[in-house]
């Protein structure tokens, strides 16, 4: 992985000693709350409920045992053992003490890593495929981009405060894996028939309170200029962005406004002026490239004999096997997924015993790689497939074996009103219910790709709009209620979800999902995803079965 | 009934105000029932601008002899995650914390919705 160079080094350090003196300014009143709110906040410091917590980026996703380490001892030292991986692909901490942040950026800055670009309206922390330099198919490795779009964009003055935050998503495979068509910026990677890489760039997909699937704005933009590009695309945002109005802040508001054909002509008229000074010399992306080049792959047999003795001797191994083993480029090797999602437990939870179990694996048999997802899973991309019989029983052993990756209980949750101060509802409470329901992991398959998102609040979070059964909490006069969504896609077949019918009450909303697979099984044909059963069928039979009692 | 809450400064705890101070259980909160006294309470809470931040009255309701916190948020607040019971204020136990564990009552308090007026 990419390892930071003195300059990154510097500035971490840097600004973990600017933050230092800043709490100690607002903790001896020299700086009022509504001086230092803007400063924490730059710094991934948020006021929740019951403490602070602290947003730590996960650039692209990407950790080494050593950070996943740190992350692990910080959870201990000043958290309360537990951290939380989020949708984002960060990790956050949810019980924080102002007086000791400081002392938490230097640590996290002693192993490259920090809480900048985790809030604030600059350019977020970049979500990439979390199967990159693994996936035979990808065209490219979407982290060398990945990468450098975060050089460009830390402390990037222009950009540092846009009219709202921005997002940025980058994947190199036909299977998205990064929702890109819900970023502010979708970049997908692809290979031109003359053998040449280029982006499709989407821009103004967006979830929140008025979510949109982002359109296509250059089906084919040449590698080489995607710096000058993005800039073009960001200055027509920062120039025009709503600033008078935060809930139309989002560059989707701006694209839907101007109309797609009006905001590209905009951009390109930018991008023309801009020119080609502002693109990556072809030596610094070779130099990025090289960080993330891997020598480490022996020459193996594509079949592992150990692997299917397991896979023979163990039903439960052959189950992780089919749900969580992924296909590898290199033969001999898999993709591993660990789930966060065992049954009753908190999606995307992680104890600090549990970072330990993972960075020890990733060291031991993954190549020091790790990945989180935002699906709030963890991955260990390169995986010899002798080893994963061992991986597993380690993962096991854990309590992070759970064969449910892409199931129904795999779900996501945003922290809700449990933790977040924004929330209306709790969402955590609301997955865990419906993960007791499909605890029969021979029923959870038989389901199927079933993908529940859940969010406490419209901010969406919890990726509510793109669930195959998506839930969002909202707050009936106090008291929690959810609203139902059918239909909704993350993936390369992205849509929204539609309305399934008046919100339900917490108590109601398990039962409820239950019954809408129900309905599924009944209809389903010719091995029909619950997504593919719904779009052809439309609402109406799980509309009718839900609300079945209210007739 | 009324009681006045904020976060402490330094790490974040959910403080309640009492004669003066900032107190950790919601038990010993000072319950306000004359508006004028709850004000003048709020008024010397917000000039504690190193101590707290966020600081705003939250309407109470009686629930098995004991009042509660109305709004869902408050009680949470009050108590801790629901996800993990043995963290936050809950972790102790008592009464009062069971009485505001039982407690129902769906309603925004008042004056988190003129906090987030403000804001």
């Amino acid at each position: 992985m990419y390892r930071y160079d003195t300059i990154d080094k510097e500035m971490l350090a840097d600004r973990a000693a600017e933050f230092r003196e800043q709490v100690a300014r607002r903790l001896s009143g020299e700086l009022t709350e509504d001086q230092f709110k803007p400063l924490r906040l730059m710094n991934g410091l948020y006021l929740q409920l019951h403490a602070y917590m602290l947003r730590v980026a996960i650039p692209y996703g990407s950790l080494n045992p050593t950070q996943m380490r740190k992350l692990a001892w910080i959870a201990r030292t000043y958290d309360r053992g537990y951290g939380h991986f989020t949708t984002r692909t960060n990790l956050q901490f949810h019980w924080i003490k102002l007086k000791d942040a400081p002392d938490i950026l230097d640590h996290l800055a002693s192993v490259d890593m920090h809480a900048i670009q985790t809030s604030g309206n600059c350019i977020r922390n970049v979500t990439a495929d979390p199967y990159a330099g693994a996936t035979a198919e990808e065209v490219d490795d979407p982290r060398v981009w990945a990468e450098a779009i975060r050089q460009w964009s830390t402390f990037h003055p222009e950009f540092s405060f846009l009219p709202r935050k921005f997002k940025i998503a980058i994947t190199a495979a036909p299977k998205d894996r990064t929702a890109a068509r819900v970023h502010d910026i979708g970049l997908v990677l692809k290979r031109a028939r003359d053998g040449s890489l280029g982006f499709e760039v989407i821009v103004g997909g967006g979830m929140g309170r008025t979510p949109h699937i982002g359109p296509t704005i250059r089906e084919f933009l040449p590698v080489n200029r995607l710096m000058s590009y993005l800039e073009a695309i960001l200055r027509v945002y920062n120039r025009h962005g709503r600033r008078d109005n935060i809930y139309k802040a989002r560059i989707k508001i701006l694209v839907a406004a101007l109309g797609v054909e009006e905001f590209t002509r905009q951009v390109e008229a930018e991008w023309a002026k801009i020119g080609d000074g502002a693109d990556l010399p072809d030596t610094e992306l070779a130099r990025i490239r090289g960080a993330f080049a891997r020598t480490g792959f022996k020459s193996l047999p594509a079949q592992s004999e150990a692997l299917e003795a397991a896979k023979a001797a163990d039903p439960a191994f052959a189950r992780f096997v089919r749900n969580n083993l992924k296909p590898h480029k290199k033969p001999g090797y898999g993709i591993v997924e660990i789930s966060l999602k065992a049954i009753g437990e908190t999606p995307g939870d992680a104890t600090a015993d549990q970072m330990d179990v993972v960075a020890d694996l990733a060291e031991r048999y993954g190549q020091d790689d790790i990945r989180v997802t935002h699906e709030q899973n963890l991955v260990l991309p390169h995986v010899k497939l002798d080893d994963v019989p061992a991986v597993w029983a380690a993962l096991r052993e854990a309590g992070l074996a759970t064969p449910n990756i892409n199931l129904v209980s795999d779900i996501i949750a945003c922290p809700g009103l449990d933790y977040c101060a924004l929330a209306n509802a709790r969402a955590i409470p609301v997955a865990q219910h419906i993960a007791e329901k499909f605890r029969d992991e021979s029923r959870a398959e038989l389901v199927g790709e079933l993908k529940v998102k859940i969010s406490g609040c419209i901010n969406a979070c919890g990726h509510h709009h793109i669930g195959h059964i998506g839930i969002l909490g909202v707050d009936k006069k106090g008291e929690e209620f959810y609203q139902l969504t059918l239909g909704g896609s993350g993936a390369e077949d992205a849509s929204l979800g539609t309305i399934l019918g008046p919100a339900l009450p917490y108590d109601r909303v398990a039962d409820a999902v239950d019954t809408l697979v129900d309905v599924y099984l009944r209809e389903r044909v010719d091995g029909e995803r619950f997504l593919d059963t719904f779009r052809r069928t439309g609402v109406a039979p799980f509309k009718e079965a839900v609300y079945a009692d209210a007739h | 009934m009324k009681a006045l809450t904020a976060n402490r400064l330094s790490d974040g705890e959910v403080v309640f105000w009492n004669a003066g101070r900032w107190v950790e259980r919601f038990a010993d909160a000072e319950l306000f029932s004359d508006d004028a006294a709850l004000m003048e309470a709020e008024a010397q809470g917000k000039s504690q601008t190193t101590v707290v931040v966020d600081v705003y009255p939250i309407d109470l309701v009686e629930a098995e002899g004991i009042w509660a916190p109305l709004s869902y948020r408050e009680r949470i607040r009050a108590l801790g995650p629901t996800n993990h019971l043995h963290h936050g204020k809950q972790a102790e136990g008592g009464p009062v914390i069971e009485a505001l564990q039982s407690a129902s009552g769906a309603a925004r308090s008042t004056g988190r919705v003129n906090l987030i007026k403000r804001k």
